[in-house]
Formats: C-alpha cells, sequence, structure tokens
C-alpha cells in the first residue's frame, strides 16, 4: 500500500506503537480495577476480618492447652511453642488462600459475565492481561495476610522489623503462586457451582494437609512419625505444597521449621513460577 | 491483494464452523467508510459469529476478513487498534462507576492521559450521561449500560463500530433513543457502524441492509432495493369461524406466508384482492393489506418469521450469577 493512498483513507488511523510502557500502564489498570472490585467487595473483606478471628482467637485459644503430645507413655509439648504461635502462620496462609481463590471465581465470571472480552479486543497482550490480574489477587491477598499479622500480639508472636520483611517477602510468594494457581484452575472449569466447591474441595483439603492444625513431630524419625499417623497422611502432607508455604511462614515469624528452612522459599518460588507459566499457556490458548 | 481504501470492513468468503455446526458458510461483504451496516437475521443465523471474527475473538477456518485494510487473522493487534466493539452482552465492570469503566478502556488502550480525560467527558456528553459518572454501572437501567458501552467503544477514537445486537432486552423508548445516538455518532464522527440485529423496524434508516440466515447471505442492499426486489405485499386476513378458515387455507394454499390465528398471504396488487374480497369478503372479520416492507422480504428469503432462542446451559449459569450468585460481582 502507498502512502498516498493511507492518506486518503480516514478509516486507517496512524498505527500506534505499543511499548513497554504501554503495556505496563495496561497492566497497571487491571491492578486498580481488582483493587478496586476487592475495596468494594464487602462480603470478602468481612470474611478476610472474621476467619482468622475465628481461627486464631477461637480455635487458636481453645485448644492452647491441649497442644502436647504422648509418645510412647511420655507426655510433653510436641514442639517447644504454644498452639496459637504454631496455627498464626497457617492462618495467614489460609487467609490468602480464600482471597486468591476469590480472585480465581473474578475470573470465571469475567469470563461469563464478559468482562473478559472487552480485555481481549483490546490491543494489550494476553500476557499483560495475566500479570495484571495475579498480581492485583496478589496485592489484595498480601492485605488479607496482614490483617491476620494484626492480630499477631494476641498469639504471643512478636514481630520485629526483619522478620516483617522477610515474612513479606514469603507471603508475597505465597500469594502470587496462590493467586497463578486459582487462574489456572478457573480456566479449566466449565461451569461454577458456586463458591462452596472451591472451599470444600480444594482451600480446606490443602489446609488441612498442610500441616497447619497439627504437627508432624520433628522430634520422631520417619518411621516413628509413621508409628502415630497413619503412612497416607504423612504421604499427603508432605506432598503438599502448602506444607511448605506454612513452614517457610513458620520459619519466619516464629523461628520453628518442621523441615529444611531452605526448602521453603524454594519450593515457593518454583510454585509461583511453574503456576504462573502454566497460567500464562492455558490463557494465551483461551 | 491491496486494501481498498474506500472499504472499512472487507470480507472474502469466510467459513467457520463450531464442532458439527456449520456457522458462518462462505459469507462475503463490503462495508464503506461511513456506511451504516445492517446485518438482519434471526438468532443463530451466523451474525455474531461474523462479528466475533472481525473483531479478532475468533479466527475465521478459512477465507479473509479485513478491518481498516488489516487483516483479522494475521495482524489481530494492530486490527483491535481501530475498531471499537459492543457486544450482545454488557461487558462492563458492574461494580465500577461509569467514569472508571471508561478511563479502564482508556488506559488499556494507551489513550494519553489528557486526551483520554477530555474524550471521556466529551462522549459522557454525547450519550448524556454526564450526571452519572460517579455512579457504580450496576446502579444504571440497561439503557444507560448501552450507551455508556457505545461509549466506551469510542474511547481509543476508534473509526469503525461493531454493534452486536445493541437493542436487545431493551424498552422501545430505550431503543429509539440507542438509534438516536448512533445516528448522530454517525453523523459528527464519519463513523463506519456494523449493526447486527433480528428487529426489522431498526433496520429501515440504515443505508445498507444484509440478510443472513443459516451462515449464508440472502440478500444485499439498500432497504429499497431490497423491497422492490425480494418483496411482495402481504394480505392478512382474520377467518370468522373454523370452517372459513380452512377453506381460505384450501383454497390459497400456495400463497401462504404465516398460518396463526391471522392468515398472511402473498397479495400481487387489486386484482388479487378483489377476487379475495368477492368469494370470501363475507367469511372474515379483520383483514389488512400491507405494503411491500422488509418483513415480507425476510419472510420471502428465509420462509419464516424471526425466531427466538431457548436459555442454554451457559445462560443459566449466567442467571444464578445475576440472581446474587456467591461471590459475583
Amino acid at each position: 500500500m502507498d502512502t498516498a493512498r493511507t492518506e486518503a483513507a480516514p478509516a486507517v488511523p496512524v498505527q500506534r506503537r505499543r511499548g513497554i510502557l504501554q503495556e505496563a500502564t495496561a497492566v497497571y489498570a487491571i491492578w486498580l480495577r481488582e483493587i478496586k472490585r476487592a475495596i468494594r467487595d464487602k462480603g470478602q473483606l468481612i470474611g478476610g476480618v472474621s476467619r482468622p478471628l475465628l481461627w486464631v482467637i477461637i480455635l487458636g485459644i481453645g485448644l492452647n492447652p491441649y497442644f502436647r503430645g504422648e509418645v510412647y507413655g511420655e507426655v510433653r509439648f510436641v514442639v517447644p511453642y504454644t498452639y496459637l504461635q504454631f496455627i498464626f502462620p497457617a492462618v495467614i496462609v489460609l487467609n490468602m488462600m480464600y482471597t486468591a481463590v476469590q480472585s480465581a471465581i473474578s475470573v470465571i465470571w469475567d469470563r461469563e459475565f464478559g468482562f473478559l472480552r472487552e480485555v481481549l479486543v483490546s490491543p494489550m497482550s494476553r500476557g499483560a492481561v495475566l500479570l495484571g490480574k495475579v498480581l492485583g489477587g496478589t496485592t489484595v491477598a498480601l492485605f488479607h495476610g496482614l490483617i491476620v499479622l494484626l492480630l499477631a500480639r494476641f498469639a504471643d508472636v512478636s514481630l520485629t522489623l526483619p522478620r516483617i520483611l522477610s515474612g513479606l517477602g514469603m507471603m508475597f510468594l505465597v500469594a502470587f503462586a496462590l493467586t497463578s494457581l486459582g487462574v489456572v484452575i478457573a480456566g479449566r472449569m466449565r461451569t461454577f457451582e458456586g463458591f462452596g466447591v472451591f472451599s470444600n474441595l480444594i482451600i480446606l483439603p490443602l489446609y488441612f494437609l498442610s500441616s497447619s492444625i497439627f504437627p508432624l513431630d520433628p522430634a520422631l524419625t520417619r518411621a516413628q512419625t509413621v508409628v502415630v499417623y497413619p503412612e497416607w497422611l504423612v504421604l499427603l502432607v508432605e506432598w503438599n505444597p502448602i506444607t511448605y508455604a506454612v513452614d517457610a511462614l513458620r520459619g519466619t515469624f516464629i523461628g520453628f521449621n518442621q523441615f529444611d528452612p531452605r526448602l521453603g522459599p524454594i519450593i515457593l518460588s518454583v510454585m509461583a513460577v511453574i503456576f504462573f507459566l502454566v497460567a500464562w499457556r492455558d490463557f494465551r490458548r483461551a | 491483494m491491496s486494501a481498498s481504501p474506500d472499504l472499512s470492513i472487507e470480507v472474502e468468503d469466510v467459513r467457520k464452523r463450531y464442532g458439527r455446526t456449520e456457522a458462518l458458510k462462505g459469507v462475503s461483504l463490503e462495508v464503506r467508510t461511513g456506511e451504516l451496516f445492517a446485518l438482519l437475521g434471526p438468532n443463530g443465523a451466523g451474525k455474531t459469529t461474523l462479528v466475533h471474527i472481525l473483531c479478532t475473538i475468533h479466527r475465521p477456518d478459512s477465507g479473509v476478513a479485513r478491518v481498516a485494510g488489516i487483516d483479522v487473522a494475521r495482524n489481530p493487534v494492530a486490527a483491535r487498534q481501530n475498531i471499537g466493539v459492543v457486544f450482545q452482552e454488557s461487558t462492563l465492570d458492574e461494580r465500577l462507576t461509569v467514569e472508571e469503566n471508561l478511563e479502564f478502556h482508556g488506559l488499556i488502550y494507551g489513550v494519553p492521559t489528557r486526551l483520554r480525560k477530555q474524550r471521556i467527558r466529551d462522549l459522557l456528553e454525547i450519550v448524556e450521561l454526564s450526571e452519572w459518572k460517579g455512579h457504580v454501572v450496576r446502579a444504571l437501567s440497561s439503557g444507560m449500560k448501552r450507551r455508556l458501552e457505545i461509549a466506551r467503544a469510542l474511547v481509543h477514537d476508534s473509526q469503525i463500530l461493531f454493534l452486536d445486537e445493541p437493542t436487545v432486552g431493551l424498552d422501545a423508548q430505550s431503543r429509539e433513543r440507542i438509534w438516536e445516538h448512533i445516528a448522530t455518532l454517525q453523523k459528527e464522527r464519519n463513523l463506519t457502524i456494523l449493526v447486527t440485529t433480528h428487529y426489522l423496524a431498526e433496520v429501515e434508516e440504515c443505508d445498507r441492509i444484509c440478510i443472513v440466515d443459516h451462515g449464508e447471505i440472502l440478500a444485499q442492499g439498500t432497504p429499497e432495493r431490497l423491497k422492490t426486489q425480494h418483496g411482495y405485499e402481504l394480505l392478512r386476513v382474520v377467518p370468522r369461524t373454523d370452517g372459513d378458515r380452512e377453506a381460505i387455507l384450501e383454497k390459497y394454499a400456495g400463497r401462504m406466508v404465516s398460518e396463526n390465528d391471522e392468515l398472511v398471504m402473498k397479495s400481487d396488487g387489486e386484482v388479487f384482492v378483489e377476487q379475495f374480497l368477492g368469494s370470501f369478503g363475507g367469511r372474515i372479520s379483520a383483514m389488512n393489506l400491507e405494503k411491500p416492507s422488509l418483513e415480507s422480504v425476510f419472510l420471502n428469503l428465509t420462509g419464516r418469521e424471526l425466531r427466538d432462542q431457548t436459555a442454554n446451559a451457559r445462560e443459566r449459569t449466567l442467571a444464578f450469577g445475576k440472581r446474587g450468585g456467591e461471590h459475583t460481582r
């Protein structure tokens, strides 16, 4: 096509180039939308506040005196921490899991209600759409994790600045990985039967199997653990990636690790990268 | 082949199949720049599929589609910069305000800040939503939402606008208003507009009409040309008794177009009407003679009236969400 003809055609505006800056603006737009929606969703906010209260203040305080084990007739504390301290980091993960799932559900509704189309016919790249979505979900999840941190003093967890900073880093990884996982799952769901399915089929099993509310006694050898707990349970806990998220946060906030402390951050990073890449692949096909 | 500057939309032998259904069976059409072009057809005719291909949501199985001279299959991102789309179902974010929805659109299309603010202000003025800019979209009526969507499709200064059933589900008054806005925008901005609809009354004002059914184009042309070429006079009568009905049906079986409470038959001038009245004048309780209309064109070409669709699984999920299903919007 020669230039004279292009000028003669008013329907062909000058081709605007899309650089990194424009993609970044688009990511920001999607991120901002996620934040605004989260702030306006009272239900999500109420859940984010009530969940830690229930788990830390009620369950935590209620079970605190019973947090010891009897192994071969010898009564002693299984881990050298109170139950409140023990479940506190796990509740952070739980609260972030719920938020991540909620952003996954928003992906489903965006698809069903058509908002996704508005984004898909725009010139922004699919990668930018996904990144904005995941970063938005991550931010909201981080915020919900921070709500739990406010309860630290009730759980006898002392927060120092370095702890908070490294904790935030871990929480970011957890939130990013979980939100990406949520998007992956949402992309594979063809029908939507409500939040209960998610909660009962994904969040709670992952949570209960992450050694969140009971420890796998580190003082026991593998053989002994298998005697105390059925083998399938131990296996499930060890294979559950959330176990290492909880363990990493425990290491950070109360200085207690059931597994090699290096394992947590490594597994979290790998999770974040893999889930995001899978989500990206799915998104480009969509 | 290079694109012609006078054509905003070119479709050449486009085919698309979903599983076993052939949604488009080789469709070709051209829309000139500045034209208001209507795709008319019943639900499921393939109109939406064609719009989806043109706005790069789906790829054609074969054939070429160009908007603003850009091949939508080969260069979708460039094509998207030039088009504005209003889908059949609302794609607004109901939890954001009117202004935030437009802002979002401007941001993802990379419209510079100052220009964006200016355009949003102007467009809200045109679609008469300036006073509502701070309201959450959920609070708007369906007519207002539609107007907002049309405004949004123009925030990035698109020259080609696709409107897929822009008035479906709206009351008569809102429908009229939407069409007024479409006409204003087309005139003021020299927009090329492709609109799909299954309301016959709405396409009378369009520059050109294309009638589609079962994935094929049945006729194209200005409303007048279609009427003279494919239309005919319709005689509508209401028989007095069932006996009268049977008698009329028997005699004029070849002319019958529709057989409900009202019998509709083709007429070809006064001779036929006189002859009919001569033999059945006393056996009908009402009658009406219609000039060639687009409705008769449609009946003639498709052999049926425009039909409506039943709800599918997806629509039921949507209904669940709209009833306030869990954690929706």
